[in-house]
């Protein structure tokens, strides 16, 4: 009995230590691509090289990697300060003030989640270029802020939230704007920090619209930068490579950051569904 | 409703301030979303060959039924949709079960690596794979070396086998994020439940199949769900695990990827562009979204 | 007397000169022009190599050379043009030769007209058939895709063959050739993407045909260019000589990591060629292969592009007065491009230039860019239509059937006909 026990667990450790491999092997690749010229990433070579230096010259010196990265560093910083208070702001005037009306805008506004980003595209570009939008980061800030799917998160934790505190709140005199920001928010820091970590990936790695919204070189983000790197006549892939973890650092180092509050935060939400 | 304080006033004024919180989403999501989506409604009934356009009602609806690649792609998608889902799903749930259990040693660092590919940029992980699913790639490169395979497998060179290429990568970078969901919610589960199962005679397995999951249907719901509009609305992956060929125009060897949105990109931006017609796919995709999405609800008999 | 002639001389060299002066003064010209264009080893740094040169003698205008990736410059054009608002355009796009029907067609008058302001019998005949409609010329040509068969010396001649064997052969016996190489020395004869149509498009240029007639109506069924392409299609498939690759970089490694004997593609990939040093003096170039049939040469076109200005450019003039200083006109810059980048244009008076009949060391000391230039004057001129992509779409669905035996080419071009006629009826 108590071997075949352990016997399991071996295999449950060999699984897991399979589903590890598995799941960073792509990162190691990546990494070490970034020490070796192009046609040694090309062959497939998977130690590491002594190319990091002149791969990571070629790249600052090529491209505006400086500018490029605090572009991408400024949309993201704003998109997300912007999507959490947009976004739980609505959630919290949803859940709290409950109303058909609202439950009816509510859904629609779920509903829209449905339709590809795709269809929208030249309605859109439309619009940026007639408001004097187009070629500004305040244009793709704008336009990323209202998060569907973050209201959506947001609503389903604010769920959770004991509505006792706001009513012993307002019976202390507080205002409706001061519940929220000074009683609200701080207790709900890891759907916060969850939905800051949702909504900086998906910022940081946008790709279709940030593409067409942005002209010039100037106003450039990285995952831009990675995609026209890789279509040249003869990509040089140990650049490349050092773009895509360069690229890549940023949230995995906000990932780790905010950790504990990302599975606290993901708990939240779904506590009631 | 809620509290003591139902006096006319109070909900007037609770009224408009359920406006003012909502508004600033309401207006944005009005301009950005609402009208880009009437405006496609209406692009929808029209047939173009780039500026030039012209009013044809319906008839790019029943274009739809005859249209063998819109055919191929929405095969293509649902394939990827009841192969993959499903697999991704049952993966993170047994991965988050594993994880759950506080006996396990290093269960920080198991979560945080599982979870570490949901963080990499669409563009960036399929260039990734593409290179190590080559044919002389990584990949085969071990397969062959551990004798699990004799002669290299065509990855992305067989329309059967790009399929399964893209199934494995697309497991790879949502299994982890779908499994922090689980987690998070299998927290929530109190251990006396299984301590009683357990007492009760089930072992592991049953304990998953009989208390796991039907503790976790809401949320399964929800991540199949999401999944669902992932999948449909498939785009990036396909597209940069197929491009590269100087003038290469389908998408995976026989078209074998070439997914919903894909086509409404290519009817855009890589054929004579038709936008009127893209309209009309993309919102065909939305009509299986919502079709697949009632399926689900009906399934899992969630009542909500 | 003569002193007196000398001083009329030098009050009219004196008048002549202060006139110029201030005639160029007041004809300065000023502005920034914004160019998209891709490829960051090639368009990029050519484009700005032609920037430098144009802003020495005009210091007030200046350059946005916008670098992005060639399916984002096609989208990004597509969507400016769609959504009929000019703010967001570039004054000039790079667009690739296979797409510029597509452009000019579907955007009438969003491209500025250049009939009469370029020159074009100084560019290769077939480039500027390729941007005219009805009867109005657009664009400025740029780089040639002629085509050649590049091939590994050692290799071949291990083989048993010598450099003539290679010349203007068909690809019956380039599939003959390849057998022998991979017996007698175990490398592939060429990397091939089975499920790319570039090598297609080579074969049917070669023989003056498309996916379309001249009137541009589809003709896949009954096209006998394309279908002798399609069975040297199923013939390498079947061959076993060739070394199958998917996209760009692993058909670049093919070569780069000297597993196959030969390369067949467009000009543009010496710089790729010569990112090997390793086989340096190693290789050679020889004629396209030719199809078996009548009409066909040993010389054919893979890709390509050029430049296009847009009508509505706030910078219109300069822009085209830009180009035609320096890529209609500049015969020191495409010598500079062609060392520098190996960029062939089809701008003809440079190619009779010094650096044209070099001998290059990298190719056995063979006047590369002199064959590709007499290759180029050999290209049939076939006008590409508006759907090739659409076409290629077609016949690719049905290819893998066709490699694993499953349907005859015949039923294969039949199937991708009925495809391609319903995709573009409206």
């Amino acid at each position: 009995m108590k071997k075949h026990y352990s016997i399991n667990r071996i295999l449950v450790y060999v699984f897991l230590a399979s589903m590890f491999i598995v799941s960073v092997f792509p990162f190691y690749w990546m990494v070490a691509g970034m020490t070796n010229t192009a046609v040694e990433v090309i062959k497939g070579k998977m130690t590491f090289g002594n190319q990091t230096l002149s791969n990571i010259t070629t790249l600052f010196t090529t491209y505006n990697m400086v500018r490029i990265l605090l572009n991408s560093l400024k949309i993201t910083v704003f998109t997300v300060l912007g999507t959490l208070i947009v976004s739980s702001m609505a959630a919290y005037g949803f859940q709290t003030y409950a109303s058909p009306a609202r439950e009816k805008a509510y859904s629609i506004i779920i509903l829209f989640m449905m339709v590809p980003f795709i269809a929208l595209m030249i309605p859109l570009f439309r619009l940026i270029v007639k408001m004097h939008l187009l070629n500004t980061h305040i244009g793709l800030v704008l336009t990323s802020i209202s998060s569907v799917f973050i209201i959506f998160f947001f609503r389903q934790s604010f769920k959770a939230f004991p509505y006792e505190i706001i009513q012993a709140a307002r019976v202390d005199g507080a205002g409706e704007f001061r519940i929220f920001f000074s009683i609200f928010i701080p207790s709900m820091k890891s759907t916060y920090a969850a939905a800051a970590i949702y909504s900086f990936m998906s910022s940081w790695n946008a790709y279709l619209w940030p593409l067409i919204i942005l002209q010039t070189d100037k106003q450039k983000t990285v995952t831009l930068m990675i995609s026209s790197m890789s279509s040249a006549y003869f990509p040089e892939y140990g650049v490349i490579m050092t773009a895509i973890v360069i690229a890549t650092l940023p949230i995995i180092i906000v990932f780790f950051g905010f950790q504990k509050y990302f599975v606290q935060g993901m708990l939240g939400s779904s506590l009631k569904q | 409703m809620m509290g003591e304080n139902t006096s006319g006033s109070f909900i007037k004024s609770k009224n408009r301030h359920g406006w003012l919180f909502v508004s600033l989403a309401l207006i944005l999501l009005g301009v950005f979303l609402f009208y880009p989506i009437v405006y496609s409604l209406y692009l929808s009934t029209t047939s173009s060959r780039g500026i030039v356009q012209k009013f044809v009602g319906f008839s790019n609806y029943a274009r739809l039924f005859q249209d063998s690649m819109f055919i191929l792609a929405l095969k293509n998608t649902l394939i990827f949709f009841l192969i993959q889902v499903p697999i991704m799903l049952f993966l993170a749930l047994i991965l988050a079960t594993i994880l759950n259990d506080k006996t396990i040693k290093f269960r920080g660092f198991f979560r945080t690596a599982f979870f570490l590919p949901a963080v990499t940029s669409l563009i960036a992980y399929t260039i990734l794979f593409k290179m190590m699913f080559s044919l002389d790639g990584f990949i085969n490169g071990v397969l062959l070396n551990v004798h699990i395979i004799k002669s290299p497998i065509p990855w992305l060179l067989d329309p059967f086998w790009a399929k399964v290429t893209l199934i494995i990568a697309l497991t790879w970078r949502w299994t982890g994020y779908n499994m922090i969901f689980y987690l998070s919610a299998l927290q929530n589960i109190s251990e006396e439940i299984y301590e009683a199962a357990k007492i009760d005679g089930a072992d592991k397995v049953k304990q998953f199949f009989y208390i796991t999951i039907p503790l976790l249907k809401p949320l399964i719901l929800f991540t199949a769900i999401m999944s669902t509009i992932g999948t449909l609305q498939l785009f990036d992956e396909p597209m940069n695990l197929s491009q590269g060929g100087v003038t290469s125009a389908t998408i995976g060897p026989g078209n074998s990827l070439l997914t919903l949105s894909v086509y409404v990109y290519n009817l855009c931006f890589k054929y004579m562009p038709n936008f009127g017609y893209a309209a009309t796919v993309s919102y065909a995709i939305v009509l299986i979204v919502a079709l697949l999405s009632i399926i689900q609800f009906k399934v899992m008999g969630d009542k909500k | 007397m003569l002193k007196r002639k000398f001083i009329i001389l030098v009050v009219v060299c004196l008048f002549l000169i202060a006139s110029s002066i201030t005639y160029a003064e007041s004809a300065e010209k000023s502005g920034t022009i914004t160019i998209w264009s891709w490829d960051p080893n090639f368009n990029i740094p050519i484009m700005k190599e032609a920037a430098e040169r144009y802003t020495k003698d005009n210091p007030k205008v200046t350059f946005e050379i916008v670098d992005l990736a060639k399916a984002d410059v096609e989208q990004k054009l597509h969507i400016n043009l769609a959504s009929g608002v000019t703010g967001g355009l570039p004054d000039i796009a790079l667009i690739e030769d296979y797409n510029a029907q597509k452009y000019l067609q579907s955007y009438p008058g969003s491209f500025a007209d250049l009939t009469n302001k370029i020159k074009y019998s100084d560019f290769a005949n077939y480039k500027a058939s390729l941007m005219t409609l009805e009867g109005k010329v657009y664009g400025v040509p740029f780089d040639s895709g002629v085509s050649g068969l590049f091939y590994r010396t050692d290799y071949i001649e291990k083989a048993g063959y010598k450099s003539e064997d290679l010349n203007n052969i068909t690809w019956d016996k380039f599939i003959e050739i390849g057998k022998t190489v991979k017996e007698k020395t175990g490398k592939s004869m060429i990397g091939f993407d089975l499920n790319d149509g570039g090598i297609m498009r080579i074969m049917m240029q070669s023989a003056g045909k498309w996916y379309f007639d001249d009137k541009g109506n589809v003709n896949l069924l009954n096209n006998d260019a394309l279908k002798e392409a399609v069975k040297i299609y199923k013939a390498f498939a079947d061959s076993g000589i060739i070394k199958q690759t998917n996209g760009w970089s692993e058909w670049v490694a093919a070569f780069n990591n000297g597993d196959v004997a030969t390369v067949v593609t467009g000009v543009w990939i010496i710089g790729s060629v010569k990112a090997d040093k390793a086989s340096a003096g190693k290789w050679k170039v020889a004629a396209t292969p030719r199809l078996n049939i009548d009409g066909a040469v040993n010389a054919s076109n893979l890709g390509g592009s050029s430049w296009y200005v847009l009508e509505n450019s706030k910078n219109r003039d300069l822009a085209i007065d830009f180009l035609n200083k320096i890529y209609a006109g500049d015969i020191d810059f495409y010598q500079k491009i062609l060392t520098d980048r190996g960029a062939v244009g089809t701008y003809i008076p440079a190619q009779s230039s010094a650096v044209y009949s070099s001998e290059d060391a990298f190719f056995s000391g063979q006047k590369v860019y002199t064959d590709f230039s007499g290759w180029i004057k050999a290209i049939p001129a076939i006008n590409y239509g508006v759907y090739t992509y659409e076409a290629d779409a077609a016949i690719f669905s049905v290819m893998p059937e066709v490699y694993s035996g499953k349907i005859s080419i015949e039923d294969a071009l039949k199937k991708a006909e009925e495809q391609l006629k319903n995709q573009i009826k409206k």
